[in-house]
């Protein structure tokens, strides 16, 4: 039970890192897992083996597309974007994460720890 | 420079895709080892020490084929053919009737031909107003990726359910109790409300019948 609980909290924030991230720009895999670590100074990583299988679970959800495009050294890259859909995700996404932190934060005290 | 497509070929051979998916996969997940490959380089380390860190990425590739083919083959609500022809189908043959309907509300009057001992009506106004639902069906066809033949089959959809309307029609004036249709009066209403019909749709869905390219870009 907690298991899938902790597993369903990791699945849950890292498609709200990788939906807010591409709300921003397009991305492609490696960097949007490069940028997600940055970002979070290292407390979020993505291995190849995490990242892809979730970018094709939010690609076939309809929240995100992909397509082939040249990234900036001239090399073929599949780029992700966030589909009208996964916009209208995101808000009530950010919206059950900042609950679901409030309420964590009063059981706790997580900010003044 | 290790060949990463080939190394990531090899270790995915559980991936169970149609072909197309399968190579688009393999090159992502190439490009994704070659670029942390370059990374590690970049930060003065060695090429063996690069590509062991980079191919470290993945413990197990066996369960990544699985999840990966999970998270490809994972149906929504609809499927791929209800999104690609059945919704768009619905919708050319609802708004083929609805504005059939409408016609006859309003009381626009068919034109009546008689020939061959048989009397057939035709709609003029309603066969100008064929080519947008045509339209409509082509396009959601398209929108959800359907192939040229699934727009094809949405835009007719409302000629092909007129022609087996017509089919049980004639089955029933020949084995069952209903009027006597000859065959040329059935040959008359085909082409009145079937062929005449096919063709307004059809013009309607020209602009989306254009072939689609599925072509992957291979790396660097």
């Amino acid at each position: 039970m907690t298991k899938r609980i902790r597993s369903k909290i990791a699945r849950g924030s890292a498609e709200l890192a990788i939906l807010a991230l591409l709300a921003e720009q397009s991305l492609y895999g490696f960097d949007i897992s490069k940028r997600i670590e940055e970002k979070s100074d290292g407390a979020l990583c993505f291995t190849l083996a995490s990242l892809y299988p979730m970018l094709y679970d939010l690609e076939k959800r309809g929240w995100i597309s992909g397509h082939w495009e040249a990234n900036q050294a001239g090399r073929d890259r599949r780029y992700y974007s966030l589909t009208p859909a996964g916009k209208k995700e995101l808000a009530p996404l950010r919206r059950e994460w900042n609950f679901f932190f409030q309420a964590l934060d009063r059981l706790a005290g997580v900010t003044n720890a | 420079m290790p060949d990463w497509i080939s190394l990531v070929r090899e270790r995915l051979h559980p991936l169970d895709l149609p072909e197309n998916e399968r190579r688009e996969v393999i090159n992502e997940l190439a490009a994704h080892l070659e670029d942390l490959y370059e990374e590690q380089i970049g930060n003065g380390i060695s090429q063996s020490q690069a590509r062991e860190s980079a191919m470290k990425e993945v413990d197990c590739w066996h369960p990544l084929a699985k999840d990966i083919q999970r998270a490809k083959l994972k149906e929504g609500i609809m499927n791929a053919r209800t999104k690609q022809l059945w919704l768009p189908s619905l919708v050319s043959l609802t708004t083929a009737m609805l504005s059939l309907m409408s016609f006859t509300l309003l009381g626009v009057q068919p034109r009546l031909f008689y020939a061959h001992h048989a009397v057939t009506t035709l709609y003029f106004p309603w066969l100008a107003a064929l080519p947008l639902c045509g339209a409509a069906g082509a396009y959601l066809s398209r929108r959800a990726g359907g192939e040229q033949l699934a727009c094809l089959a949405s835009s007719l959809f409302p000629a092909a359910t007129l022609l087996a309307c017509f089919f049980f029609i004639l089955l029933d004036s020949i084995f069952g109790t209903g009027r006597a249709l000859t065959f040329s009066g059935f040959l008359l209403f085909v082409w009145n409300w079937v062929f005449l019909p096919g063709t307004a749709l059809l013009l309607g869905a020209l602009p989306f019948l254009r072939p689609r390219h599925h072509e992957t870009p291979s790396l660097a």
